[in-house]
């Protein structure tokens, strides 16, 4: 990898992290397993790895802006994710937020 | 499977041991999932290749456990600059204290070479322990900080306390159109005035220092110093004592890139005063024979040769000194004026 590749690997991973985010929070108004929630996301045009999903679920929930709870679905225990009250504000705040960058990146170009 | 079985055993010796069964049961119910929709795709079972490919694409177990643990640091990003600030400050001062107390503790014990070099070799490991433990305060702060917000105040309450009127004011170019000093400078400049002062103290006991092998010589020969020398000699080194602490200071204070021509002009108009001991001293006498009575008629003469000759050799370097301060005296009083009519 070229240096310039690498500065916009990082970059473009910078970029994706906050989206990231934000896409798991509005997908998660309703409620989804890991897998679903990423094939789902992937229906959208938004892949993203296992590895990075299932730790961002967990660190969510962490934060409050998830919950969680096991339950039995085709005859095997998964854990379902839906958003918080919490998480549900946040998500209102990140996504005026979003739009405003977007209108002024718009405006930019 | 019992590729994915071995996979998950793999990942949970990574994992935090609290949460360990739990993330397990969880990863493994998002890969069985994830395994039927591939088998009911290719409408039979994954061939062991494709287990493989499936797994290494999901990622080595170390790294897919890494991304469950918490983002650690020993010393965050918020408080890394002043982590990196103290840490310069400490091995500067833990260099100058750790000097004083070496260079008191030689002179007052058995003043060597020795001596001097094993408390230099000595530096390393004092620097090392210095570093270590603020490194330790430091990440006891960042984890109280990270896990007990409430107990400690945080970067930004610091930075909100801070106002723009306590900027030192702006740095001004030097009269003379040379470059402001640099930190490295203004250390080097403590480092090694605090070497020279170690040298010049060690000087008398051990004449070798400045001699060399010269020093031998000396003490075999029929002169002796006279005493207004040792008077010459702590004056010299109270100057330097004195231009030490000015450096300390201002290594201190962070004013290292100002000017500080009023400083060298004071340290010049002292350095004249040993001088005018040597020249005012009684009689001019700077050698003196070891034994008067059986040496004077041998070398009487030459005593009073060489101590005409350093007389005359002094006052006229004390000359020299006097004119060429009295010449920064008058480069210091234009500059203020020309400041002055410019600042009108």
């Amino acid at each position: 990898m070229t240096l310039t590749e690498n500065v916009f690997e990082n970059l473009r991973l910078e970029l994706r992290r906050g989206c990231l985010t934000l896409a798991v929070l509005a997908q998660l108004r309703q409620e989804h397993y890991g897998y679903t929630l990423r094939k789902d996301l992937a229906d959208h045009g938004l892949v993203i790895d296992e590895s990075t999903l299932y730790p961002l679920l967990r660190r969510l929930e962490t934060q409050g802006l998830l919950v969680s709870e096991w339950r039995e679905e085709e005859k095997r225990n998964k854990r379902f994710y839906r958003l918080s009250p919490e998480g549900e504000q946040i998500l209102t705040h990140l996504l005026k937020e979003w739009h405003d960058i977007n209108a002024s990146i718009n405006r930019i170009m | 499977m019992e590729l994915l079985d071995r996979y998950l055993q793999a990942v949970k010796k990574y994992l935090p041991l609290r949460r360990q069964d739990d993330l397990i049961a969880e990863l493994r119910a998002n890969m069985d999932s994830q395994l039927e929709d591939k088998e009911s795709e290719l409408g039979r079972p994954l061939t062991l290749g494709e287990q493989e490919d499936w797994l290494r694409q999901i990622g080595h177990p170390i790294m897919v456990a890494a991304r469950y643990q918490p983002q650690q640091y020993l010393i965050g990003p918020a408080i890394f600059p002043v982590y990196w600030y103290v840490l310069r400050m400490t091995f500067l001062w833990a260099t100058v204290i750790y000097s004083i107390v070496s260079a008191v503790l030689i002179v007052s014990k058995t003043p060597n070479g020795t001596a001097v070099l094993e408390a230099m070799l000595r530096i390393p490991g004092v620097l090392l322990s210095a570093a270590a433990w603020i490194t330790a305060v430091f990440a006891a702060f960042e984890f109280i900080s990270t896990h007990f917000p409430d107990k400690i105040p945080s970067p930004a309450s610091l930075s909100a306390k801070w106002h723009p009127n306590s900027l030192p004011p702006l740095e001004k170019p030097s009269a003379t159109g040379k470059r402001p000093r640099s930190y490295n400078q203004a250390v080097a400049e403590v480092v090694f005035g605090f070497l020279f002062l170690t040298w010049l103290v060690l000087v008398p006991q051990n004449p070798y220092l400045l001699f060399g092998p010269g020093a031998g010589f000396i003490q075999s020969a029929p002169f002796r110093l006279a005493p207004v020398w040792i008077a010459f000699f702590w004056w010299v080194v109270v100057l330097n004592v004195v231009q030490l602490l000015w450096r300390c200071i201002i290594l201190w204070r962070g004013t290292w890139q100002q000017s500080r021509r009023q400083q060298d002009t004071a340290v010049k108009a002292f350095g004249i005063v040993p001088l005018i001991l040597l020249i005012t001293s009684r009689d001019h006498v700077y050698l003196l024979l070891k034994n008067p009575a059986t040496d004077q008629l041998r070398y009487g003469n030459l005593a009073d040769t060489i101590n005409k000759s350093v007389y005359h050799g002094m006052s006229a370097v004390c000359v020299i000194a006097i004119l060429s301060l009295a010449w920064e005296l008058f480069q210091v009083v234009r500059d203020t004026d020309r400041q002055r009519e410019a600042a009108r």
